[in-house]
């Protein structure tokens, strides 16, 4: 039983620089034109929501009394969710010794951080007056007062601030070898491209873009030389950063789940949550790689590279992480009933079957019974059903979320109190345009950067073998 | 990489661990005299003061020793499901451990039978089974108590059984299998078992997390049946992982050291990568422990921090004797191993031998403070007492009486069967196997 290869067709070192580089290096596509003015359109959407709630008011947002928590963290909990499988693969996948992750975490990583950008915004403008959002750090103002250190809310500032922040540090750490090569090969592409311009204009474009190129590209690689002991000290820094943000992926979540189980609310306070919440967002932001990658895949022809190794690694994680999920919505529910407390009782027996169940039930089968299909070769095999599973994976978490937040919020203690929470339009654009910001973000990432850690991909290629021709 | 099966490194027994120094027999004995003692001091010793606590100083001793297999038991799954190479060396000493899987159910089953039978002492501790018994902290019985009417769809004698037997039937039925499918390969290097073994490693994953969640919720949980907690099975299986992983070290070393065993066949890569595991999973069972003590502690919901009250503190106040073993297990059993496996040279030789041998002890000490604290019906003004920290004799003599029942139990498989899968496809891999 051969283990499969994780570069198909035998590629060498330079087919594999040339095919990422080229993404880059060549014209841009006219896809990419049109998929980034839609971008930029759809996020027009967040822009004009975020406009008028500051000069409105957050009363825009369909919050009233009993639900005063609606889509603004569904939706940020969502979104830090999904930003969670970037760092697992590069920083746990890379403890974990799992070789394939080097050819999805340069994307899945970019993914991670504008997926934190587009959380940010929930928790940022939520507090109205946005210009005042920097109360949230423990700077002691003129009226000496402090943020509340006891509160879950004040933590998630702390985590989620830290995660952005080492994950981004990692991703540019991983970049510089890549994005050296990618300076390297500047005056060369140049040369290639000035040859094929036709007009003055033209030539004078690639010139200014030629100078772009090589102060964007020069200043970036911080002069890697790949020299030994470049080499040397990436490897360690790799190490010591995949160490330290190993913690960080679980503790955001940890953090995050902690802004519900803290709070006396029947449906919130149970203490299965933090590990409940860590793998819920595993499977989520393996499901956003999924829907993020596979059309990439095809797009750029990198099958070599992104194999169906890759895909079924990533279909299996789905299936581990949805079914630790589905675990703990069954314990949830086993212990709400013998618990033997009629309010979490009811908040469970609610949720199923009370006025959200059709959110509930979105909730279980997209979440518990959508990953059981990759169980299955054919199915993990299927790539268009994988890409349509995987939308379902994403739809499922955002409705999870939704689900504990308001179900439990809208039928509370008080029957009196009970009422039905509906988003406005405001909520809806805010939430839609982020995708837009997020599509942006990551279509200025494939034309700029590259997409694939090339230089950690060569290091399993065939070529870096030097027991290749002997058996040893 | 390794394509070819069929693998016979220089050295390798055909025939398994034989004596000298296989002391298979000598464990039995020591099993079987320990574990009568035990049961005849469960049997006809009473405690006034407490009579149920020979009843979980027995139970103690099974399912310390059952943690660590279903721990071995969850690896060996978790293996085969991941296409593990480095570790097929190691699954077989595991799958020589789950052997004793069956046994545990035999020497648990006696607490079982019990608890149906002895209605009025007070030996039986799970309180629920008997209807008459007074419920701690109030004047009434177990009979009229809300809370066990609404449990007692789950809670009664005849379910209880059935589920006692369930698990017991998946544990060693999923244990019969790989072992069976694993040695059969060794004889025909037929690979249909590996695809066998995965498929069963699939299912068995879920299965074997259910039956280890409510058996832990069965057995530890309902000796204080009004609390509950989600975590509460994934603190066991967290528990349960790092027992198996330092014992597993424990058994690499032994068969290390035996020409007839695994000598210049396990090499410090698999040490290493024991080690790395143990700190994983010392990590894993701090955080779990600790979101479920800091959620119940936050919420500070007295239906839920009783839980943790009797493990802390008197009635007045003070700190009680569990207090100090909850300090032990914060900084003896989560920070001082956590430092100490960071450091490379602490996953090799004596070094990890003592950190594996520091957290089976303290694991136990583990399952102490997560066992027999129980509130116990009193006639004082609170109307219960709690039972302290103390070390009985049967707690003793169960642990060395299930613990030779389990080291026949491995010592006999390993005398029968090769020391390692020569004819697995990942032989080679594992053999090979180098940081």
């Amino acid at each position: 039983m051969p283990r499969r290869p994780i570069i198909e067709n035998g590629r060498n070192f330079a087919w594999i620089t040339q095919k990422v580089c080229g993404i880059v290096e060549g014209r841009t596509p006219q896809w990419w034109w049109v998929a980034f003015v839609i971008s930029c359109m759809v996020s027009s959407f967040t822009l004009m929501g975020l406009v008028y709630l500051v000069s409105t008011g957050t009363g825009v947002w369909g919050l009233r009394s009993p639900v005063m928590w609606g889509w603004a963290i569904v939706n940020f909990v969502f979104w830090i969710g999904i930003g969670h499988a970037g760092t697992l693969i590069s920083a746990i996948l890379c403890l974990l010794r799992q070789k394939w992750r080097t050819s999805i975490n340069r994307a899945a990583e970019a993914m991670t951080i504008f997926a934190v950008v587009c959380a940010g915004i929930f928790p940022l403008f939520h507090v109205g007056r946005v210009w005042f959002g920097w109360w949230l750090l423990p700077i002691p103002n003129s009226n000496a007062i402090w943020p509340n250190f006891r509160s879950p809310l004040e933590w998630d500032v702390f985590a989620v601030s830290t995660y952005g922040t080492v994950s981004l540090l990692f991703w540019y750490m991983g970049l510089i070898p890549d994005l050296a090569t990618l300076r390297d090969r500047t005056r060369m592409v140049f040369e290639k491209r000035v040859a094929e311009a036709k007009t003055g204009f033209a030539v004078g474009f690639e010139k200014a873009y030629f100078v772009f190129r090589k102060y964007f590209y020069g200043i970036l690689a911080m002069g890697w030389r790949g020299s030994n002991r470049h080499w040397s000290n990436y490897e360690m820094a790799y190490l010591l950063l995949a160490g330290l943000a190993t913690p960080l992926v679980l503790s955001v979540h940890t953090v995050v789940s902690f802004d519900f189980a803290v709070a006396n609310l029947p449906g919130w306070h149970t203490t299965i949550f933090p590990p409940y919440f860590v793998a819920g967002a595993i499977f989520s932001g393996f499901g956003m790689v999924l829907t993020l990658m596979l059309p990439l895949r095809a797009l750029f022809g990198l099958q070599d590279l992104i194999t169906q190794y890759h895909i079924d690694c990533m279909c299996k994680i789905c299936l581990a992480t949805g079914s630790m999920v589905g675990y703990a919505y069954a314990m949830e529910f086993f212990i709400a009933w013998y618990g033997a407390n009629p309010y979490e009782g009811f908040a469970f027996v609610n949720r199923a079957f009370g006025q959200y169940a059709w959110a509930y039930w979105i909730m279980i089968s997209c979440n518990v019974i959508t990953p059981q299909f990759f169980w299955f070769k054919w199915a993990r095999k299927n790539l268009m059903l994988v890409w349509i599973l995987s939308c379902f994976i994403n739809v499922g978490m955002w409705f999870e979320r939704f689900v504990i937040t308001v179900s439990s919020l809208a039928n509370d203690f008080m029957p009196s109190n009970w009422d039905y929470y509906s988003p406005t339009v405001v909520d809806i654009f805010t939430f839609f345009g982020t995708f837009g910001l997020f599509g942006v973000l990551f279509l200025l990432f494939i034309r700029f950067l590259p997409l694939l850690a090339f230089a950690e991909i060569k290091a399993n290629s065939p070529d870096a073998d030097v027991h290749r021709d002997s058996h040893h | 990489m390794s394509t070819s099966s069929d693998v016979m490194p220089a050295g390798v027994s055909a025939a398994g661990v034989k004596g000298p120094g296989n002391w298979s027999l000598r464990c039995l004995l020591i099993g079987i005299v320990f574990s009568l003692l035990s049961l005849f001091g469960l049997l006809f010793t009473t405690d006034a003061s407490d009579p149920s606590r020979p009843f979980l100083g027995y139970m103690l001793a099974v399912v310390y020793w059952l943690s660590i297999l279903i721990g071995m038991q969850f690896l060996i799954m978790l293996w085969w499901m991941f296409d593990a190479g480095w570790s097929v060396i190691i699954r077989r000493q595991f799958e020589h451990m789950i052997s004793a899987l069956p046994w545990l159910g035999v020497l648990l089953l006696p607490l079982v039978i019990m608890g149906l039978v002895d209605t009025q002492s007070g030996k039986v501790a799970w309180v629920w089974m008997s209807m008459d018994a007074p419920v701690a902290g109030t004047s009434g019985t177990v009979a009229d108590d809300v809370l066990y009417l609404h449990k007692a769809p789950y809670l009664n004698n005849p379910f209880f059984l059935l589920r006692f037997f369930i698990y017991f039937a998946v544990w060693a039925g999923l244990a019969w299998a790989f072992r069976t499918w694993s040695f059969r390969m060794d004889a025909t290097g037929d690979h249909k078992y590996v695809h066998r073994s995965r498929v069963l490693a699939a299912f068995g994953l879920f299965l074997s997390a259910m039956a280890t969640t409510f058996a832990s919720i069965d057995w530890f949980m309902t000796l204080n049946y009004h609390w509950f907690s989600t975590m509460f099975g994934v603190w066991y299986f967290s528990a349960a992982m790092r027992a198996a992983l330092a014992a597993g070290v424990l058994v690499l070393f032994y068969m290390g050291s035996r020409t007839d065993g695994l000598k210049g066949i396990v090499n410090s890569a698999h040490y290493h990568f024991m080690g790395c595991l143990m700190l994983a999973f010392t990590v894993f069972w701090a955080y779990i422990s600790f979101s479920q003590y800091f959620l119940i502690y936050n919420a500070n919901i007295p239906e839920e921090t009783f839980w943790y009250n009797i493990r802390e503190m008197n009635k007045d106040g003070t700190y009680n004797s569990w207090w100090w073993i909850s300090m032990a297990l914060i900084f003896a059993y989560f920070l001082f191993p956590f430092l100490y496996l960071l450091w490379h040279r602490n996953k090799q030789g004596n070094r990890l031998k003592f950190i594996a041998i520091w957290i089976l002890v303290f694991h136990f000490i583990d399952l102490y403070w997560n066992i027999m604290p129980q509130k116990l019906w009193a006639d004082n003004e609170m109307g219960y007492d709690v039972r302290y920290f103390t070390v009985s004799w049967i707690d003793v003599t169960m642990f060395i009486g299930v613990g030779g029942i389990v080291l026949w139990s491995f010592l006999r498989s390993a005398s029968q069967e090769r020391p390692i899968p020569i004819r697995d496809p990942r032989i080679k891999e594992s053999l090979n196997y180098h940081e």
